[in-house]
């Protein structure tokens, strides 16, 4: 079983999927919690499995599809995937079992459980095409969920997540084709599997334009500024659950599919565009937090407060040490965690009082002190603060960057200070302060329902800040293959020079202990 | 006595097929638009039978009696559906029949 | 030892976690006692560890486990306790256990008493996490623990907007120190390739003086929030807005000291760089001299404490960018006990007055709060610095570090504002307690504070009198870590003049202070007095103007871009382009539709267009292929390539 558990993963929840439409209605959320455990489960036992001492790929499946042109059915997990893919099942799951008063909610479990397939199939490709695929499915689901269970604006905004989405992936599709072209050229057999473009070295004129055929795919995903604009409308109009899978998994997609392709993919042009994307995620940074700023809406704010910090994780990312990277991927993880948990805060006040204008709001802390308390924490994991587990992958991001550059990394730094300050004033507003709204006097407390989504999360905060240990080291030893593999392809001086060798450091401390002996 | 050429040919097919192209804008009677097409095809089918024994290849003409067959079937199957077309509406005019429109 | 080392950091965490147990609950004394207690235990096992190093144990030296390991990155959690972070932890315990004491007699109404044990506990834990850490980012992490339970507890009182500001100032002006903290760490983890605080510091003489320089100006930028230095010198005296015991312990005595703690703990890096030193003794007198400006007129009896610990920590800072680093660190503890002490003494008032902050309308008070007048008096006294008290043997000191390293400016400097600190002290105590009794104007009947809280305060008193006295037994213990230099004036005349001079001096303040403030003739000002009127009066009644700069030019422009980034730039610019191509896109469909009539005919005609516009473009294609070298010809006649 173990030897296909990633095929399990993904079709495990498709097939359940397909089941419940046959479940009765009032039976269908103990189902649909039931089948996400499970998925929940065999993602734990995948980890329990997953030797951290490998760097390279493991569980690997493989079936051919179409063997003419290369494209074959590849599976694999590393220990950059394999975190993501747990965290997808588990918000998967507490997503399923914190749902409320939600119309349709048959309907709702099955679109959740199949967007699931998608999202694991995504981090668990080692084809182009079958990503691709995986990829695009994903906005499908998606696309229901905004469009069917959404606010007043839901068609716009899920039209407008799904033809902006799309409208990248293709340009994305098109280097894909492009790569393969050249794969085919160089060796004579035509591959879209990862692996194997990972060994071709391309031209630097060549990787220069794939890169920027990715990098539209992989921007409009993320968000990376100046294509982030759908991102707020999905997330206000989307229902709770959307935003939490929304905000903690598909917008890793992008910062994943980074790492997978562009970095290892084409070093020297990784190397050439630091600069421009570093300023791209600076801006994304700082303008996002002062947008956040002035936003009325609750759920607004944590949006673009997602963007900003997905700025953090695109600079890790382009720092390419293993620092930044590491970093980065681990921040991908914290930043689902703490968005996904500050969505679901938002989801509990605006299922009492059905607003999220924060006008609305004020002297909560009187009325709600066990919601205020957990708000607090991921507030404070949400603006960096030590021992929680934001700031573990927002050190390692900026320290790893500010080997590249002092000036952009004091100027990401800014970071810390704007998103206290956006934070701290929302909280202000909504917590702080005498109850003046009426409507406000005497909302009940978090529910039970409502803590079991929350709690396994506060707990997940601080347990990783203060011990990251177990994530970070296998997410290390992969990263350390990467940036290695970079160099090592890398063909130009600057980017030999940029991008660390890793191998060349450990040989040196081996020659300088035998000299010492 | 100027010889006859392919050129002359050549001439006259552009002719009728101007003359043909004309009719298929111009006419708004269906019926007229049959004739305007068959002399479309027709003009076509002289330029073959010119060009392939201009060539001496023979497969010109055998493509301009395909051409006829086809012409034939198609002006048989449009004159059924016009005849169903004036039996339901009483006309034939192309201003008409805008189902179409988009 | 380790077992000790672990009881003094951990107790605080179990009764911090302990207390926010009945965090929701209503007051229950438990939720008291049971953290003081442990803080009790934690004051005890630092003890221990005192006695371990001062009877020439070892340094104690710990590894718990790793935090972040990635790369070359190596963080542990590692606990270190030498002379200087033992000096450090006995500050913190002592004070910190009087104050929680001290707070269960103060909170004792309030209906959030058990959580404020629960924060007042976790700031205990996150300062003995920043003295003891063995690396930069332990000291980070405690750097932004003692931030977060600031906030918490200056913003205890959640319901009054102005401390909810207030705890939002603190916390973000010291968001802005934090990223120089950040990059200064940054700096040093790429140049030496560790946060040891041991390695990274062996490793620096050997890198070069401008990295070193920045290294330095970052780390003390850092210290500037949390020492609240000029410029971001405004959130403590509005941190003044949290609980009385709260100001005593985190705004007085421990966490705004800890920027100096930062300077002394790096001085093998400051000793490399003297002019940034410089710059950093430069900027602690002007920080002494203007914080004490400000405390001369104010009327809220608790900002003039917190001006007075501004003024102090100048004095720290002088002391430790002069290279006398464990002048300063001695200022820092013999301030900690007498700067406590008072506030603790103020909180008696307060509640006494019933929250009432302004000293003009107390007056006479010795009568009625006799303990806490004669604790307020001699914490006053120490803090002038008259002998035999702790202030004397600590800022005396510096007076005499600046003399002789012949630095004269900020030797005057310091002078000149250890006369007015004497004043604002006692203007501040003469305005309390002598004088007519003005509190009966508005009906106030005041009664001193519970026997137990007074007895809790005595520790303080007893320190703040004798702590002088531990001088040179300090100086031993310390300077096995940090430069041992004796300060002392070569020729014994001048010693004597300048002791005797400046004791003089602040001897006549005092009475200076006495006689104008002391009197029957003071009544509540009404805006009216000449005084009030003048110019300087109103500058430094407003703190120079600076909070309504930082207002007028820095939070509202800030607020006004960031209403226009989001109205105008993202919504009208980024989104609407956005749209804009979409709506392109579309009206190019809903235009092209009319195309499709539906009439036949028309379609023949565009189908008929279509094929001629094809064909003339096959035509001209042709064309050009074959004259492809005449047009290359013609193109390079007119200078194209």
């Amino acid at each position: 079983m173990l030897d296909h558990i990633l095929s399990i993963l993904i079709f495990f929840p498709a097939l359940a999927a397909v089941l419940g439409f046959a479940i009765q209605k009032d039976s269908i959320r103990a189902y649909g919690v039931a089948v996400a455990t499970v998925e929940f489960a065999l993602s734990l036992w995948l980890w329990f499995s997953f030797d951290s001492d490998v760097s390279g790929m493991q569980f690997m499946e493989q079936l051919p599809l179409v063997p003419a042109f290369g494209i074959n059915y590849i599976l694999g997990v590393d220990g950059i995937s394999l975190f993501i893919i747990i965290m997808a099942a588990f918000f998967t799951m507490i997503g399923i079992a914190s749902l409320t008063d939600t119309k349709d909610e048959k309907n709702m479990i099955i679109t959740l459980l199949f967007l699931q397939m998608t999202m694991v199939g995504v981090f668990v490709a080692l084809d182009a095409i079958v990503f691709y695929i995986f990829w695009e499915l994903s906005l499908v689901p998606m696309l229901y969920i905004i469009g069917a269970w959404g606010g007043p604006l839901r068609v716009y905004a899920s039209v407008k997540f799904f033809l902006y989405t799309f409208t990248g992936s293709l340009v994305m599709l098109v280097g894909m084709l492009f790569m393969a072209y050249f794969y085919f050229q160089a060796t004579g057999t035509w591959s879209f599997a990862i692996l194997d473009w990972y060994r071709l070295i391309l031209p630097e004129s060549f990787q220069l334009w794939l890169f920027v055929a990715f990098f539209i795919g992989f921007a409009i995903k993320v968000p990376m500024f100046p294509f982030h604009t759908w991102l707020p409308y999905a997330h206000g109009q989307a229902p709770t659950i959307g935003s939490v899978i929304l905000a903690a998994i598909l917008l890793k997609m992008g910062t994943y599919a980074f790492i997978r392709f562009s970095l290892p993919l084409f070093p020297d042009a990784s190397v050439f565009y630091m600069y421009p994307i570093a300023v791209l995620a600076i801006i994304m940074i700082i303008y996002t937090a002062m947008v956040a700023y002035a936003q009325k809406d609750i759920k607004q704010l944590v949006a673009y407060s997602s963007v900003s910090h997905m700025g953090v994780i695109i600079l890790g990312t382009f720092a390419l040490n293993v620092e930044g990277i590491s970093g980065s991927v681990f921040l991908m993880i914290a930043h689902g965690i703490v968005s996904g948990a500050l969505f679901l805060l938002v989801g509990v006040i605006y299922d009492r009082r059905h607003t999220k204008m924060m006008s609305e709001f004020g002297g909560l802390a009187h009325v709600m002190p066990r919601y205020a308390t957990i708000f607090a924490i991921m507030m404070m994991a949400a603006v960096g603060m030590p021992l929680m587990i934001n700031f573990v992958g927002e050190f390692l991001s900026l320290l790893g960057f500010y080997q590249q550059s002092h000036i952009l990394t004091l100027l990401a730094g800014i970071a810390i200070i704007v998103g206290a300050i956006y934070m701290l004033a929302a909280y202000k507003k909504m917590f702080f302060g005498i109850v003046t709204n009426e409507a406000n006097r005497n909302l009940p407390d978090v529910n039970k329902r409502e803590l079991v989504a929350l709690i396994p999360l506060v707990i997940i905060t601080i347990w990783l800040g203060v011990y990251p240990k177990p994530i970070l080291e296998p997410i290390n030893n992969s990263v350390e293959s990467i940036v290695q593999l970079m160099h090592d392809k890398s063909i130009t001086e600057e980017a030999k020079s940029r991008i660390p060798n890793l191998v060349k450091a450990i040989e040196i401390t081996r020659t300088s202990a035998q000299g010492a002996n | 006595m100027m010889e006859i050429g392919l050129n002359h040919y050549l001439v006259l097919s552009t002719i009728l097929f101007s003359i043909g192209l004309v009719g298929v804008i111009r006419r708004k009677n269906l019926l007229m638009l049959f004739f305007a097409t068959e002399i479309l095809l027709n003009s076509v089918n002289i330029s073959f039978a010119a060009i392939s024994h201009f060539y001496g290849d023979l497969t010109g003409q055998m493509f301009a009696f395909f051409v006829i067959a086809i012409a034939a079937s198609e002006v048989a199957v449009g004159l059924g559906l016009l005849i169903v077309w004036h039996k339901r509406h009483g006309n034939i005019d192309l201003e008409q029949m805008s189902t179409m429109r988009g | 030892m380790e077992l000790y080392l672990y009881i003094a950091l951990f107790s605080p965490l179990v009764g911090s976690l302990f207390a926010a147990l009945f965090a929701a609950s209503p007051k229950s004394l438990i939720a008291g006692v049971v953290p003081s207690l442990l803080l009790f235990t934690s004051f005890v096992a630092s003890t221990i560890l005192l006695v371990n190093i001062l009877s020439g144990g070892d340094i104690v030296h710990v590894e718990m486990m790793t935090w972040i390991a990635t790369g070359n990155l190596y963080i542990p959690f590692g606990f270190v306790v030498d002379q200087v972070s033992i000096t450090m932890m006995m500050v913190v315990t002592v004070v910190s256990t009087v104050v929680h004491v001290y707070s269960i007699g103060y909170m004792d109404h309030d209906k959030s008493f058990n959580r404020f044990f629960a924060w007042l506990s976790a700031f205990v834990f996150s300062m003995m996490i920043l003295v003891m850490s063995d690396n930069f980012a332990g000291l980070f992490i405690g750097w932004e623990g003692v931030g977060l339970c600031s906030w918490g507890l200056i913003g205890f009182w959640y319901h009054k907007e102005s401390a909810t500001w207030a705890a939002n100032e603190a916390f973000i002006m010291n968001r802005i120190a934090d990223l120089g903290m950040l990059i200064g760490i940054f700096l040093v983890y790429w140049n030496t390739g560790t946060l040891q605080y041991d390695e990274a510091f062996a490793v620096m003489p050997a890198l070069n003086s401008e990295i070193l320089t920045w290294m330095g100006i970052f780390l003390f930028v850092g210290a500037m929030g949390k020492s609240a230095q000029f410029p971001l010198h405004t959130w403590l005296a509005d941190a003044m807005e949290g609980p009385t015991p709260v100001s005593a312990l985190i705004h007085a005595a421990t966490m705004v000291t800890a920027g100096v703690y930062l300077v002394v703990r790096a001085n093998p890096l400051y000793d490399l760089i003297p002019h940034v030193g410089l710059f950093i003794a430069s900027l602690g007198a002007f920080v002494a001299l203007f914080a004490a400006s400000m405390a001369l007129v104010n009327r809220d009896m608790k900002r003039i404490i917190a001006y007075s610990t501004l003024s102090q920590l100048g004095y720290m800072f002088v002391a430790a960018g002069l290279g006398a680093y464990w002048v300063a660190l001695f200022h820092l503890m013999a301030h900690a006990f007498f700067k406590a002490l008072l506030f603790l003494g103020a909180g008696n008032v307060m509640h006494a007055m019933h929250d009432e902050l302004d000293p003009f309308k107390m007056g006479g008070l010795k009568k009625p709060l006799k303990w806490t007048f004669i604790m307020m008096t001699l914490a006053s006294v120490a803090l002038a610095g008259i002998y035999p008290f702790a202030g004397f043997f600590s800022k005396d000191l510096i007076l005499e570090v600046s003399l002789i390293e012949h630095h004269y400016i900020i030797y005057s400097v310091l002078l000149f504002t250890a006369g007015l600190t004497a004043f604002y002290s006692f203007r501040l105590v003469a305005l309390i307690f002598h004088g007519e009794e003005r509190y009966k104007l508005f009906g106030i009947d005041p009664h001193e504070a519970y026997k137990f809280v007074l007895i809790a305060m005595s520790p303080l008193l007893i320190l703040a009198i004798i702590a002088g006295s531990f001088k040179m037994t300090y100086f031993e213990m310390v300077t096995a870590v940090l430069p041992a230099t004796q300060y002392h004036v070569h020729s014994v005349v001048t010693y004597w003049i300048m002791t005797i001079g400046t004791q003089l001096f602040v001897l006549l303040a005092i009475a200076f202070a006495y006689k104008k403030y002391a009197n029957n003739r003071i009544t509540v000002p009404n805006g009216t007095s000449k005084m009030e009127n003048r110019l300087c009066y109103k500058i430094l009644s407003n703190q120079y103007y600076i909070p309504y700069v930082y207002e007028e030019y820095i939070s509202k422009p800030y607020r006004e871009l960031s209403e226009v980034f989001w109205k105008h730039v993202d919504m009208k610019v980024v989104d609407a382009s956005v749209d804009g191509i979409a709506n392109i896109i579309y009206s190019t469909g809903e235009k092209t539709r009319t195309m499709q009539s539906g009439n036949l005919s028309t379609m023949l005609k565009w189908m008929v267009a279509g094929t001629v516009a094809l064909l003339s473009l096959a035509v001209v294609f042709g064309l050009a292929v074959r004259y492809s070298d005449e047009i290359k010809l013609i193109f390079s006649g007119l200078g194209v390539q």
